[in-house]
């Protein structure tokens, strides 16, 4: 066994002092060691997006293929960090709202990407929404409502900012 | 009939009553669960595809730090599973079978043991090839099932050769479909607690947990009260989630083993091996037909690669078969069909089915049937088209149809006359039709789904069913339908489900029998509990229980709302009253028929597409869907159903191929195994075709599967006329397209052979 390292993380604004194996994914110790198993388990290949939680910098990175040891000092957000007292971020209402949810194993990965998105382009269009959501599978709802889910998202979270946007995308 | 304002719930957009949990992280999946001393399993699989074990070796396995368990084919007692499979078999019939398993304390150590099991094989020539495995000179793989035919049915109404000899002209035509994969969004997974000798207890995903209560109690000898399915959510379906698999059963052997809870979890690669969705199928029509375009005589023959073992595989013929009586009428049919062993997976169900894929052939048959007649298929649909009161020679009795009007509303929304046969080269335009049982008895002599309803002193509800939410909404679907027989909000209603210990019986989500059946069972539970509030409201009002309006949370006597009492109050009244009655509804529902269901769905679909020449890529650009589903309960939650349908239909019949190499899946991954991503699904309008059933739950029927099989051929059909010919197997993959497109470029060019 190689020995283990102390890493030092932060998850949702709470730090941990985690000690981690050189081969730990940040996936691993979110769900196994943190429990917080909202942010899913899926191909552990970087293929299907349903692990996807968000860097300091807001960026959607895959936690299946992040090792933990590169994550000491760092800060990420986790689908558990979206949601404020009870409250769903406008993403997640519009999700809900227009039906963008089914089974809901891909659910927290559409979330995490699509936030990514919002946290790094604040005028997305839909080529850009298309690019964000590439890399997840969603085989439930064949992406439809996603899409407008996050196109919708965009919109309201604009207007309530009062920013142009690119007009209506598809 | 009745219009959506004369209803409380039904008809309105409720959001699901799990979404909030799903999107905040809230929402537990069987690879969630987290349970003291848990074991982390492993299978080990076999590497040939047909031979015998002379020897397993566990030496090297069990030195491992962690390991706590090894079960081989020598740990009695060993499970039958389905109705020919010994888990954990001596002989090896295809790569990936389960030889041996771990568990250990912690996942790095089971794959480690994995790893060192050494097994000795003797290999034997195996049948990989479908078109072989029938063939006299084939090797035979089981002592049943002489020259590998695993399986066979026939049948045969009217006269078909007589009608033949009577048609003005018989078209025939052969098509193919290929193995394939669900790549569900929840891996398989499976928690099992056999800690304790006389109880089991099971995580896992599922269509229906009490089959898998039933073959489990069956395999370990327990009763089934004595195992515990636990449900929680699961993460995708798509008809290949109604069995338990052989990694239920090694997890429980395991766990048993070790006196510890053990996770069995399937990684990348390996959920090609333990998952099992279509195989190789051939698919051979014939059809006459007179020059008018009236159907005389339809004859199918299908056979289908079963894989090496047959599990629930002999269910195909059955399902198939009365799909050539729903949609024409049309009494000659001669209808065959034959599964046929091999070394491969032993694969069982795709999304649709195998009638999705079924229908790649038969849609593309019966449109080559109106080209060859020179008619516009549209035209020829209706022509032919069944119609409400039409009655099967199966027996099926059409209550609704809406088959005509689905045609007619899909081709007037797609512009059908000024496209069809119209269009730029490389762009095509295609229908389907299709049909669909609402559940409906065939594997059993019932088909029961039960319901427990119990109201708070406050008036809230807790409704208890068996019915698993898989994504498609059902639990929502069954808060609307109690809601709307009480008066009440479907967010009023807590669902309890997923543990068998709790959740009345429920033979599951399968055969689209959850919004007919369980939610005729829902509603009689809810009728149950509404009658006996009347009791005590009809003494109020001093009226006929039956004049009395629940609505809006709110009770009160036809006609005189005025009057009206919240809904919390009468329950508060009924518990103080004299009697003291606590409200608690019950009910179930079973199809009064013999055989088959009592409600069937129809649809009609147009898809549009363009080609890509160059690349062979073939982009669907729109897809109309016209579903007659009776009743739209909650019509958001139907349209997603319609376009998860559309979307895993093109998916199939244009990306979805395991490409197989001697028993050995080639693109075993998410990256190599193609699906459509956001950015390339297409635009799909929904047109709701609302007949009111008059024996579903306020009138509705399925919408869960009956999309998707006009999806795959209407796709098809649109790519047959942007390319110029039929592309007879399926997926329509790039290089299919490009083999079609130099063919139509220069018809000597034919490679095909």
């Amino acid at each position: 066994m190689s020995p283990k390292q102390i890493i030092h993380l932060t998850v949702n604004g709470d730090h941990h002092d985690i000690a981690v194996g050189p081969t730990e994914t940040l996936n691993q110790v979110i769900r196994d060691g943190l429990r917080l198993t909202g942010t899913k388990r899926g191909c552990t290949s970087g293929s299907c997006g349903v692990c996807t939680v968000n860097d300091e910098r807001g960026r959607a990175i895959l936690s299946c293929i992040t090792l933990a040891v590169e994550c000491d000092g760092r800060s990420i957000t986790t689908v558990e960090g979206v949601e404020r007292d009870g409250k769903l971020h406008p993403l997640q209402q519009a999700f809900l709202e227009l039906g963008a949810v089914q089974c809901g194993v891909c659910t927290p990965g559409l979330i995490m990407s699509a936030m990514g998105l919002l946290n790094t382009n604040p005028n997305p269009d839909q080529r850009a929404i298309d690019e964000a959501l590439a890399g997840a599978i969603c085989r439930c709802t064949g992406h439809i409502k996603v899409k407008m889910a996050v196109a919708h998202a965009i919109q309201q979270i604009a207007a309530s900012a009062g920013t142009e946007t690119h007009g209506q995308p598809g | 009939m009745a219009s959506r304002a004369d209803f409380n719930a039904v008809g309105k957009n409720q959001p699901r009553l799990d979404g909030f949990a799903k999107l905040s992280g809230r929402s537990e999946f069987a690879d969630d669960i987290h349970l003291p001393g848990m074991l982390r399993g492993r299978i080990v699989r076999a590497q040939i595809s047909h031979g015998r074990i002379l020897n397993i070796d566990t030496s090297a396995a069990a030195r491992v730090p962690g390991v706590k368990a090894i079960v081989t084919v020598d740990d009695k007692p060993n499970p039958i599973i389905g109705m020919y499979q010994p888990l954990l078999n001596r002989t090896v019939r295809f790569i990936g079978q389960e030889i041996a398993a771990v568990a250990a304390t912690d996942d790095d150590a089971a794959f480690e043991a994995a790893a060192l099991i050494r097994v000795e094989y003797e290999p034997l020539p195996a049948v990989l090839d479908l078109e072989k495995a029938l063939l006299p000179d084939a090797p035979q793989l089981h002592a049943k099932g002489a020259g590998n035919l695993a399986w066979e049915a026939n049948e045969v109404f009217d006269d078909p050769d007589a009608m033949f000899a009577e048609s003005d002209l018989i078209v025939s035509g052969a098509y193919s479909s290929n193995p394939s994969h669900n790549c569900y969004a929840e891996f398989h997974v499976c928690v099992a607690d056999f800690s304790r000798a006389d109880k089991l207890t099971v995580w896992s995903p599922t269509q229906t947990a009490v089959l898998f209560q039933k073959s489990l109690a069956t395999a370990f000898g327990l009763t089934e009260g004595n195992v515990r399915m636990m449900t929680l959510n699961t993460g995708g379906a798509f008809t290949g989630r109604g069995m338990a698999r052989p990694h239920h059963f090694i997890a429980a052997l395991l766990s048993r083993k070790a006196r510890r809870p053990v996770k069995l979890r399937s990684y990348s690669d390996e959920e090609f091996l333990m998952g099992r969705a279509g195989g190789r199928a051939l698919y051979r029509f014939r059809t006459g037909v007179m020059r008018d375009g009236r159907l005389r005589a339809l004859e199918a023959d299908l056979l289908i690669d079963a894989g090496a073992y047959i599990e629930t595989q002999m269910l195909f013929p059955r399902i198939t078969a009365p799909f050539f009586h729903l949609l024409y009428k049309v009494d000659a049919i001669r209808y065959r069909a034959r599964l046929a062993y091999t070394n491969n997976l032993p694969y069982e169900w795709h999304h649709g089915g195998g009638i999705a894929q079924m229908h790649f052939g038969w849609g593309q048959h019966l449109n080559q049937v109106a080209m060859d007649l020179g008619m516009d298929p549209v035209e020829f649909h209706l022509k032919n088209a069944v119609e409400k009161g039409h009655v099967t020679r199966k027996g099926a009795t059409f209550a609704s149809c809406g088959l005509k009007k689905c045609i007619e509303k899909a081709a007037k929304r797609a512009g059908w006359k000024r496209k069809y046969g119209k269009l730029p080269p490389n762009k095509g335009i295609g229908i389907a039709i299709g049909a669909m049982a609402s559940g409906g008895k065939g594997m059993y002599k019932h088909d029961t789904s039960a319901a427990f309803l119990k109201v708070a002193e406050d008036g809230t509800v807790s409704l208890l069913t068996g019915i698993p939410d898989m994504g498609q909404g059902s639990h929502t679907t069954m808060a609307i339908i109690a809601a709307e027989v009480l008066g009440i909000e479907p967010t009023d209603i807590t669902i309890i489900a997923g543990d068998t210990d709790v959740t009345p019986f429920d033979l599951g989500a399968f055969a689209q029998r959850g919004t007919f059946t369980t939610g005729n069972a829902v509603k009689a539970a809810a009728e149950d509990a509404r009658s006996q509030l009347m009791k005590v409201a009809a003494g109020r009002f001093d009226c006929k229980p039956g004049r009395l309006v629940f609505r809006a949370r709110q009770v009160y006597p036809k006609g005189q709302p005025e009057r009206a009492i919240p809904f919390k109050q009468l329950v508060y009244d009924t518990l103080h009253s004299r009697e003291g009655r606590a409200v608690m509804g019950r009910g179930f529902y079973n199809s009064p028929k013999e055989a088959g269901s009592m409600a069937y769905s129809f649809g009609a679909q147009i898809a549009e597409v363009t080609v890509d020449p160059e690349t062979g890529f073939v982009r669907v650009d729109r897809m109309i869907v016209a579903h007659d589903l009776g009743r739209a309960i909650n019509p958001r939650v139907v349209e997603g159903q319609i376009d998860g349908q559309v979307f895993s239909g093109m998916s199939q019949v244009l990306y979805e191929e395991v490409l197989m190499d001697d028993g050995q899946p080639l693109n075993p991954s998410r990256l190599e195994y193609k699906l459509p991503r956001a950015f390339e699904v297409p635009v799909v309008e929904h047109i709701l075709v609302e007949t009111n059933d008059p024996f579903g739950p306020f009138g509705a029927k399925e919408v869960g599967e009956g999309p998707i099989v006009c999806t795959v051929p209407a796709i098809a059909n649109a790519v047959a006329m942007a390319v110029g010919e039929q592309i007879r197997e399926m997926p329509i993959s790039p290089w299919r397209v490009l083999r079609a497109v130099s063919r139509q470029q220069d018809p000597a060019d034919d490679d095909e052979s």
